[in-house]
């Protein structure tokens, strides 16, 4: 009689802790939606949990704050970046997991020192260079800028991918007289196509959500959605209920996007360092 | 020509990584490595924004002199609070990360919607998320004091100085957390599976299998993912720069955020500003080398 009892409360014990992760994980999601259907004076008594909803809130934000072209900026630039930081990444992963030359160890190094730089240190250089060369405010400017951040890390999720692909086909295809590069278009890029999907998501996540370089490199025509917080910042404080429908709207696309390819976007994760 | 073709072929056959890995490298000189060199030669003048090029003067080492002696105030603290940051903000993500994965590796239905709810965080952009939670921090109307007062009978002062910085990490801990989670989750899903099979043969118990047999298949992955944190901590800008804007005071004005008050702020001194960016960036990277060794010992060894 002993066992069983234990194990119901382990069961019972781990449904709660699941339970609590997903509810403070989802909370302030669910607050901003709560919010941005709420009437102004509502925002303030956060213990009205059941009123009218409106969605003037919503009205308002496409109406005055044209969200719709911050997130055709933010589309745009997501989009463009996130194929060329593939393409670019894709290639140099190959080359890493395939060839065996001296400096491959330092290359992997470099590719993950990148990250250091931060973007305040990054941003007084590129906004001089961009200011001399004319891009600022356009598209190009950052989609050429994320490449710093997102192509490093193709690089290093699609190494994990491509070392866990058989060589023996290649091989094969290779004999049948394919050069490499065919190799990699025909063979390998197709059977490491989760791993491109789950790559894909993270850099449209980095690049939907990057926010200094945006801020500072952007000023109206090719402004994404991450700087619109600085419009909300009014003399009489902060309109949240606008506030909170845009982070409703805006999240939206690249949630739906994540959920799709969850299972693809968790098993790259690994980034082929669990090896024995 | 034809003579240099065949050299050029001969040279591809020798390297053949060469065509695949110099478009990453020609960006990351133009995109990395360049702007370093930039960021480190207006740390050695006194540029600042709005000014005409004559007026740039040549400083030497002097803008490092003035951080260093103390003179320019809140520099140390400003260090102090970011390392700090960095070292309790990437425990805490480490720790919570390894339980939750450890409780997603458990058998259970509806996975899938547990993962779901995990990836909201990574999904929300960390600027718009950190205006919400400075809504659910209000010491008024915040949510958060509602739910504490109903229990408590209390409030917290979430903002204020005593406060901020908590209040910045329970925001990062959340936005970032379930990152870790996923990553080590999907190391843990990639475990082979004989190991622990003759481990339980022999009778090791819940904590000595992990101790003895997931920790150490796991350390190479624990470690990128420690190291890729402790990164993004240190140069943490977002969350406090939205949250608290480096207030009240100076009690949450992270390196980042003082190099971007001093370059982009009311006074505009790109070359102070610079100077910090230089301290940063070598902080960044002696930390990260320093994690990077760890990692290649525990590949060796």
């Amino acid at each position: 009689m002993k066992k069983p009892l234990r194990k119901r409360m382990n069961r019972i014990f781990l449904y709660l802790a699941l339970f609590a992760v997903c509810f403070v994980s989802i909370f302030p999601y669910l607050w901003m939606v709560l919010v941005s259907v709420k009437e102004r004076v509502l925002v303030y008594q956060p213990g009205v949990w059941f009123f009218q909803p409106t969605f003037e809130n919503y009205k308002t934000i496409f109406q005055r704050y044209d969200l719709g072209s911050y997130m055709i900026n933010s589309a745009i630039i997501a989009g463009c970046n996130c194929v060329i930081s593939l393409f670019f990444g894709s290639l140099t992963a190959f080359a890493l997991a395939r060839y065996r030359f001296k400096g491959r160890k330092q290359f992997s190094f470099f590719m993950l020192f990148i990250r250091i730089l931060p973007a305040v240190a990054s941003i007084i250089p590129l906004f001089i260079i961009a200011a001399a060369l004319q891009m600022l405010d356009t598209h190009a400017v950052l989609i050429i800028t994320y490449l710093l951040f997102n192509i490093p890390f193709t690089v290093l999720m699609m190494q994990g991918f491509f070392e866990d692909i058989s060589r023996d086909i290649e091989e094969a295809a290779m004999i049948d007289g394919c050069n490499s590069f065919q190799v990699l278009y025909k063979i390998v890029v197709p059977l490491a196509m989760p791993g491109i999907v789950a790559t894909a998501i993270f850099c449209i996540i980095n690049a939907w959500n990057e926010f200094v370089y945006a801020m500072q490199l952007t000023t109206f025509n090719a402004s994404t959605v991450p700087t619109i917080v600085q419009m909300f910042k009014t003399v009489t404080g902060i309109v949240w209920g606008e506030m909170s429908a845009v982070g409703t709207v805006s999240t939206l696309p690249v949630l739906v996007f994540a959920m799709l390819v969850q299972k693809q976007m968790v098993r790259g994760l690994s980034f082929g360092a669990v090896k024995d | 020509m034809g003579k240099l073709s065949v050299q050029f072929q001969n040279r591809l056959r020798k390297h053949p990584q060469v065509p695949y890995i110099l478009p990453t490298a020609i960006v990351m000189l133009l995109l990395f490595i360049l702007p370093l060199v930039f960021v480190f030669l207006i740390s050695l003048t006194n540029y600042r924004l709005g000014v005409g090029l004559d007026d740039i003067s040549f400083l030497g080492l002097s803008n490092y002199k003035r951080l260093f002696s103390g003179e320019e105030s809140g520099f140390y603290y400003s260090v102090f609070i970011s390392v700090f940051f960095m070292v309790l903000g990437t425990l805490i993500q480490m720790i919570l990360g390894m339980i939750c994965a450890l409780l997603l590796n458990q058998r259970f239905r509806r996975k899938g919607l547990v993962i779901a709810c995990l990836i909201v965080p990574i999904a929300m952009t960390p600027s718009i998320a950190s205006q919400i939670w400075k809504l659910m921090f209000n010491s008024e109307f915040g949510v958060i004091n509602y739910f504490i007062e109903a229990v408590t009978g209390q409030t917290v002062q979430w903002l204020s100085a005593d406060y901020a910085f908590l209040s910045v990490l329970i925001a990062t801990v959340w936005q970032y957390t379930p990152f870790v989670t996923l990553m080590l989750y999907a190391g843990l899903c990639s475990l082979p599976q004989s190991p622990y099979e003759s481990a339980i043969l022999d009778g090791a118990n819940k904590w000595q299998l992990f101790r003895h047999i997931t920790l150490p298949l796991l350390k190479n992955l624990i470690l990128l993912c420690a190291l890729m944190r402790s990164i993004d901590m240190l140069k943490t800008f977002d969350i406090p720069y939205v949250l608290t804007q480096g207030g009240p005071g100076n009690a949450t004005r992270f390196l980042s955020l003082k190099i971007y008050d001093t370059g982009f702020g009311e006074q505009n001194f790109v070359g102070r500003a610079s100077a910090m960016a230089v301290v940063l960036i070598v902080l960044v990277s002696l930390i990260s080398l320093a994690l990077f060794r760890v990692m290649n010992k525990s590949k060796e060894g």
